[in-house]
C-alpha cells in the first residue's frame, strides 16, 4: 500500500512537471517567435522609411542625372506599388531574408511617397542601384528615380553617343556600356534599333530633337512602352504596370504645374512682362486626366518654342 | 499506524506538487515580466528611431521643397510669383507636401511690419498649413526671385528669404 502510493506520487509529480514544463516551453517558443516576427516587421518598416529618406539626396535636382547605391545588411526584397489617384503615390515595403523559420515573411509597413519610383513590382538583392533623372514637359515636372538590382548592358552605336556619354559619366556599378561582345553573360542587353532583351526604337524627327532617341518606344517582355525624354530609362528599369501608373501620375502633375504657370503668366502680364504663354499653359492644364503621352508632348513642344520669345516663363 | 504514515506520505506528496505548481507559476510570471520589460524597451527604441527618421526627413525635406517645380526658380531659389499662386492652390497638394507647413518670410531687405501675401508690399507667404499642432520648425535661407521687365530688359530681381517647414511631432524637440 505504502509502496504503491510512493510510486503514484513519483509518477504524478514527474508527469505534472513534464506537462507543465512542456506548456511553458511551448509558450516561450511561441512568444519568442512572435516577438521575433514583430521585431522583423518593425525593422523592415524602418528600413522602408529610411530608403525613401535616403533617396531624397539621390534625386537629380538641378543636375542632369545622379546615381547612388543602397546596400542592405542582408538580402532583401523591395516591393513597389503604385497608386495613380490624383497626384498618386509609390508605396515601398521591404522584407528581409531570414535564416530562421520561414525564409521570406510578410513585408514591413509600406511607406508611401509622392516620388516617382520606377522599378519592378518586386525585386530582390543586397545592393540596389538608384539612378535619377529629371523629367521635363517642357518645364521641369519631377525627378524620376530608377531603382534596380540587376545588371544591364547598353549596346551603343554612333547614334547613341549622348546616352553613352551620360551613362559613362555616371559610372554606375550595374551598367555596362559598349559593344555586344563586351557585355557580360548575366547582364540584360539593351539595344538601340535592334532586337535584344530590351529594344529601344527612336522616332524623334522634329527640329527640337537632340537625338532620334529623345522620343520613341521600348519593347520589353512583349510589351510596348511609349516614352519621351528620360522616361526611356523608366521604361527600361520598370514593370509595365508601374510604368503606366507613374506616367499617368506625371501627366497629372504636369497639368497641375501648368496651372501654376498659367497663373504666374497672368501675374507677369499684369506687370508688363508679357509671356504670351498663358493660353498654352491653360491648354496643357486641361489634359489633367489624360494618359496619352504623345498628345501632352506635342503641346509641350509648342510651349518650348514660344518660351523665351518675350519674358521667359520658366 | 500504517494508514497514518500513508496519510502523512500523501500529504507530503501533495505539498510537493503544490510547491512545484507555485514554482512553475513563479517561473511563468518571471518570463512574462522579462518579456514585458523587453517589449517596453523595444517600444521606446522604436519610437526613438522613428523620431530620428522624422528628423532626417524634415532636414532633407528642405532640399525637396526648394527643388519642387511648383515653387522653385533654380538652386536654392524660390519664385515669388509661384509662391503667391500656391498660397491659394496648396491645399490640393496636401498629398504631395512632405511636411506639415511651409512658410516663407523675406529677411532682406529688412522688414519692419509683417504683411501676408498676396497684398501690395507683402513679405510673408503662408504657402501651406495642415493645421496640425505640435509642429517642429526647420529653416533655411533661400533667394526669393521675381522676373521683371525694366527699361526693356528682362531679369530676375532677388531678395533673401527664410524658408521654414514644419514637421509633425518630432520627439525630443
Amino acid at each position: 500500500m505504502l509502496q504503491s502510493n510512493k510510486k503514484g506520487d513519483f509518477d504524478f509529480e514527474w508527469l505534472f512537471a513534464i506537462v507543465a514544463g512542456a506548456i511553458i516551453l511551448m509558450l516561450a517558443i511561441y512568444g519568442v517567435s512572435k516577438i521575433g516576427d514583430a521585431q522583423r516587421y518593425t525593422t523592415d518598416s524602418g528600413v522602408a522609411k529610411q530608403l525613401t529618406i535616403l533617396t531624397d539626396p539621390l534625386q537629380a535636382g538641378f543636375a542632369d542625372g545622379s546615381y547612388g547605391k543602397v546596400i542592405f545588411n542582408q538580402e532583401s526584397r523591395i516591393n513597389n506599388k503604385c497608386d495613380n489617384v490624383g497626384f498618386g503615390t509609390n508605396s515601398i515595403s521591404i522584407s528581409t531574408r531570414s535564416s530562421v523559420g520561414e525564409e521570406w515573411k510578410r513585408p514591413g509597413a509600406a511607406t508611401s511617397t509622392a516620388k516617382y519610383i520606377f522599378s519592378s513590382n518586386l525585386q530582390q538583392g543586397k545592393e540596389f542601384y538608384v539612378f535619377s533623372k529629371s523629367f521635363n514637359m517642357p518645364f521641369k515636372v519631377a525627378d524620376l528615380l530608377f531603382v534596380n538590382s540587376k545588371k544591364y548592358c547598353f549596346v551603343t552605336s554612333s547614334e547613341t553617343s549622348a546616352i553613352e556619354n551620360e551613362l559613362n559619366g555616371l559610372n554606375m556599378g550595374n551598367i555596362e556600356v559598349g559593344s555586344r561582345n563586351n557585355c557580360s553573360d548575366d547582364s540584360i542587353k539593351v539595344c538601340f534599333n535592334s532586337r535584344c532583351n530590351i529594344s529601344i526604337y527612336g522616332n524623334c524627327d522634329s527640329s527640337g530633337c537632340n537625338s532620334v532617341f529623345d522620343e520613341g518606344y521600348v519593347e520589353k517582355d512583349g510589351k510596348r512602352f511609349n516614352y519621351v525624354g528620360s522616361l526611356m530609362y523608366a521604361a527600361i528599369f520598370s514593370d509595365y504596370d508601374i510604368y503606366n501608373c507613374n506616367v499617368k501620375r506625371l501627366i497629372y502633375r504636369t497639368a497641375n504645374i501648368a496651372k501654376v504657370y498659367a497663373k504666374k503668366a497672368d501675374l507677369m502680364n499684369s506687370r508688363d512682362c508679357n509671356t504670351n504663354l498663358q493660353s498654352d499653359m491653360e491648354f496643357l492644364a486641361s489634359v489633367i486626366n489624360s494618359s496619352d503621352l504623345d498628345s501632352v508632348n506635342s503641346i509641350a513642344k509648342g510651349i518650348e518654342l514660344k518660351n523665351g520669345e518675350l519674358c521667359g516663363l520658366y | 499506524m500504517g494508514s497514518f504514515v500513508g496519510c502523512i506520505k500523501m500529504k507530503a506528496g501533495q505539498l510537493r506538487i503544490q510547491q512545484m505548481a507555485f514554482m512553475i507559476i513563479a517561473i511563468f510570471f518571471f518570463f512574462v515580466l522579462v518579456g514585458l520589460a523587453f517589449l517596453s524597451y523595444e517600444t521606446k527604441t522604436t519610437s526613438s528611431d522613428f523620431a530620428d527618421l522624422q528628423k532626417q526627413q524634415a532636414i532633407s525635406s528642405l532640399g525637396v521643397i526648394t527643388n519642387m517645380p511648383e515653387l522653385s526658380c533654380g538652386e536654392l531659389c524660390l519664385d515669388a510669383d509661384k509662391l503667391e499662386v500656391m498660397t491659394s492652390l496648396s491645399n490640393s497638394y496636401e498629398d504631395v507636401w512632405p511636411v506639415a507647413s511651409i512658410n516663407v518670410t523675406k529677411v532682406y531687405p529688412k522688414v519692419d511690419k509683417w504683411i501676408k501675401c498676396p497684398a501690395p508690399d507683402c513679405n510673408y507667404y503662408s504657402v501651406y498649413d495642415s493645421g496640425r499642432s505640435s509642429v517642429t520648425q526647420y529653416g533655411t535661407f533661400v533667394s526669393l526671385c521675381k522676373r521683371v521687365k525694366e527699361d526693356g530688359h528682362v531679369y530676375d530681381r532677388c531678395e533673401i528669404a527664410k524658408l521654414s517647414v514644419g514637421v509633425k511631432g518630432v520627439a525630443g524637440q
